[in-house]
C-alpha cells in the first residue's frame, strides 16, 4: 500500500534526479550563453568602456551605428559583397565536384579528400599560408605564377580593388570541400530508377540532371546556401590575419572590413563595448533572419 | 548521376590548385633562411634542413647570417612551441570529454524522462542554435574578467562546454532508440545514474563519435574567443600563438619558422580526420541532413 505523501515523495526523487542529470548543462546553457545574451541587449543600449558603470543612452549606439558610422556601412557592404560571391561561386563548385567525384572508386575517394583537405585544416595557419602565398616580393608563389605568363610582381594585399576578391577565393578554396561532401551524399540517396526512367523517355543527360538531379538535391542545395551564409557573415580570422595592417583591422582603406572584425575592434581594441554590443546584435538579427528562413524553406519541403 | 568524363578534367586541374599551397607550405618548413626570399623560388628545397623547428647556429648575442630562430625558439616560454601544442591538447581534451558528458546526461532526461518543462527546455536549446555565439562575446568577456579567469585554463573550458548542437544530436538519435531498453534495466532495479553510465553512454557511441569529431577540430582550431581571453605567452593555444608570430615578425625570412609553427599545428588535425575520416563524413551528412 502506498500513501499520496509516499506517492509524491517518490515522485520527487525521480525528477530531483531528472533535474540534477539536467543541471549541468543547464547552468552553463543559462550562464554563458543565455545571461550574457540578455546582458549584451543591454549593453547595446549603453556607452560602457569596461571600467566604469555603464552608462544607459537608450538607442544612440543604433542611430550612430545605421545612420552616422561610414566605417560600419562599409563594413555591412564588404560583408554582403563577400558573402553573396564566395556562396555562390563556392555552391557551384561544390556541386560540379560531387558531380564530377560522386563515385565509390579510389580515383574519387583520393580527389574527394584532396578538397576536403582545408576544412580539416588549422584555419590561421591556411591564412598564414595565404599571405606568404601572395607576399608582395618577386619569391612570393602568387608573383612567381604571375611571372611565368609575363605578369610583373603585384601588391597582393595592398591593392584595396584586390582585398574582397582575393577573400572570397581564399574562402572558396577552403569550404567548396564541404558542400561536396554534403552534395556527395545526397546524390547516393537518389534511386538509379529515376535516370533509367528517364533515360527509357529519350531525356539527355542535360535534362535528367535538370529535371531530376536538381530538384532532388533542393533540400542539400538550401542547407548547403544557408550554412554557407551564416558562416560567410561571421567571417573573422581572414580579414584579422592577412589583412590587419599595424593600426587599422580592415586592412588598406578598409577595403577587407566586415562586421566581426569591426565588433572585435571596437570592442577590444578601442573597448567601446557597448558599441560593440551592438554590432553583434545587427549581426544576430542577421543570422536569425536567415535561420529562420531555413527553417521554413525545410518545413514547407517536407510538406511536399 | 555521373558526370562525363571529359567534363571531369576541370575539376581535376582545380585539384592541383588545392595541393600546390600545401606543397608551397611543406617546401618552406624544410628551405633555409637564405633560400626562402630567393628568386626565382627553388620548388626543391636545395639545402633541406631543420632549420626553421630549431636553428643550432642562432645565438642572441651574436649576429649569424643566413640563422634566425626556429619555430621552438621563438617564444621566451618553458619548451617554446611545445607549451602551446600542450595548451591546445589540454584544452581540447577537457571540453570534448566534458560536453559530451554533459550534453548526454540532458539528453537522457530529456528523451527518456516525462520530467515537466523538458520539451521548453528542449525548444530553448533549439532555438539558442540560430544565435550567432559572436553575440555573447563581450558579456563572457566581462564574465571571465570578473571571475578572474582570463588568462586560465578554466576561461577556455567552462563557457565551452554546454553546445546546444551536441545536445540536439544527441537527443535525436537517443530518439531513435526504443524506450524499452531502459525500462528493462528500470525493472531490474538500477539507478538513473547507472543507467546511463552502463546503457545509455554505450549505446550513443555512434553519435558520441561522430560529435566527438566535430568538437575536436573546432576546439584545436579555436581562435576568437582565445585571442580575447588570453594575454599571456604561457597561455596561448596554438592558432593564436600562431597569430602573434605573424605581428611579431614581418620579414619574408621569418615565413620558414612560421610555416613550420602552421605545419605543427595542422599536421595533429589532418592525421585525426584521415583516421577517423568514416565517422567525420557520416557525422557531416546525419547532422546536416537531418538537422
Amino acid at each position: 500500500m502506498t500513501t499520496p505523501a509516499a506517492v509524491s515523495r517518490h515522485r520527487w526523487r525521480r525528477h530531483g534526479t531528472s533535474y540534477l542529470m539536467l543541471l549541468p548543462f543547464l547552468a552553463l546553457f543559462a550562464g554563458f550563453l543565455v545571461w550574457p545574451l540578455a546582458n549584451s541587449l543591454y549593453l547595446s543600449f549603453t556607452r560602457f568602456d569596461g571600467v566604469t558603470a555603464p552608462e544607459f543612452t537608450g538607442l544612440e549606439n543604433f542611430r550612430r551605428l545605421l545612420f552616422d558610422d561610414d566605417r560600419f556601412r562599409h563594413a555591412l557592404g564588404n560583408t554582403f559583397l563577400y558573402v553573396v560571391a564566395s556562396v555562390g561561386i563556392g555552391t557551384l563548385l561544390s556541386l560540379g565536384l560531387a558531380l564530377a567525384f560522386s563515385g565509390s572508386g579510389w580515383p574519387h575517394r583520393v580527389m574527394r579528400t584532396v578538397f576536403f583537405l582545408p576544412s580539416v585544416t588549422s584555419s590561421i595557419a591556411l591564412m598564414l599560408l595565404w599571405k606568404w602565398i601572395l607576399n608582395p616580393g618577386d619569391f612570393g608563389l602568387a608573383n612567381t605564377v604571375a611571372g611565368w605568363f609575363g605578369g610583373r610582381a603585384v601588391e597582393w594585399l595592398a591593392t584595396p580593388g584586390l582585398t574582397i576578391p582575393i577573400l572570397v577565393l581564399m574562402s572558396v578554396w577552403g569550404g567548396m570541400g564541404y558542400g561536396m561532401v554534403l552534395y556527395v551524399a545526397g546524390l547516393n540517396t537518389i534511386p538509379q530508377e529515376y535516370y533509367e526512367a528517364a533515360r527509357i523517355d529519350g531525356a539527355t543527360s542535360w535534362q535528367q540532371f535538370r529535371r531530376v538531379t536538381l530538384p532532388l538535391l533542393r533540400p542539400v542545395t538550401t542547407y548547403v546556401v544557408v550554412t554557407g551564409l551564416i558562416g560567410a557573415f561571421q567571417v573573422f580570422e581572414a580579414v584579422y590575419i592577412v589583412f590587419r595592417g599595424t593600426n587599422n583591422i580592415g586592412g588598406v582603406l578598409d577595403s577587407g572590413l566586415m562586421i566581426v572584425p569591426y565588433l572585435y575592434d571596437q570592442g577590444f581594441t578601442h573597448f567601446k563595448l557597448g558599441y560593440a554590443s551592438a554590432i553583434a546584435w545587427v549581426l544576430f538579427v542577421i543570422i536569425f533572419a536567415l535561420s529562420m528562413v531555413n527553417l521554413r524553406i525545410g518545413r514547407a519541403l517536407k510538406e511536399l | 548521376m555521373t558526370a562525363a568524363p571529359l567534363l571531369r578534367l576541370p575539376f581535376y586541374l582545380l585539384s592541383l590548385t588545392m595541393i600546390a599551397p600545401f606543397y608551397w607550405m611543406v617546401i618552406t618548413v624544410f628551405k633555409p633562411v637564405t633560400e626562402i626570399d630567393r628568386q626565382p623560388p627553388s620548388f626543391v628545397p636545395e639545402h633541406p634542413t631543420l632549420d626553421n623547428f630549431y636553428d643550432p647556429g642562432y645565438s642572441p648575442t651574436q649576429v649569424n647570417p643566413g640563422h634566425l630562430q626556429g619555430i621552438f625558439q621563438r617564444f621566451q616560454v618553458d619548451f617554446g612551441f611545445g607549451r602551446f601544442m600542450f595548451n591546445s591538447l589540454v584544452i581540447t581534451v577537457a571540453i570534448t570529454a566534458g560536453s559530451l558528458l554533459i550534453a548526454s546526461l540532458a539528453a537522457y532526461v530529456i528523451t527518456k524522462h516525462r520530467v515537466p518543462g523538458r520539451r521548453l527546455i528542449f525548444l530553448m536549446i533549439v532555438a539558442s542554435m540560430m544565435v550567432p555565439w559572436q553575440t555573447t562575446l563581450v558579456p563572457n568577456y566581462v564574465i571571465m574578467r570578473n571571475l578572474g579567469w582570463l588568462d586560465t585554463y578554466q576561461g577556455y573550458i567552462v563557457p565551452a562546454l554546454a553546445k546546444a548542437f551536441v545536445l540536439f544530436f544527441l537527443v535525436q538519435f537517443l530518439h531513435s532508440i526504443p524506450d524499452e531498453l531502459v525500462q528493462a534495466a528500470r525493472v531490474d532495479g538500477a539507478g538513473e545514474w547507472r543507467i546511463w553510465w552502463r546503457i545509455v553512454l554505450p549505446l550513443l557511441r555512434p553519435a558520441l563519435a561522430a560529435m566527438s569529431i566535430f568538437i575536436v577540430l573546432a576546439e584545436w582550431n579555436n581562435f576568437l574567443w582565445p585571442l580575447i581571453l588570453v594575454q599571456s605567452d604561457e597561455m596561448a593555444n596554438i592558432p593564436v600563438a600562431l597569430a602573434r608570430l605573424n605581428s611579431y615578425f614581418t620579414g619574408a625570412q621569418n615565413q620558414g619558422a612560421i610555416m613550420a609553427g602552421g605545419l605543427l599545428a595542422s599536421l595533429p588535425s589532418i592525421v585525426f580526420f584521415l583516421v577517423f575520416q568514416r565517422y567525420f563524413t557520416r557525422g557531416i551528412v546525419l547532422s546536416g541532413l537531418k538537422g
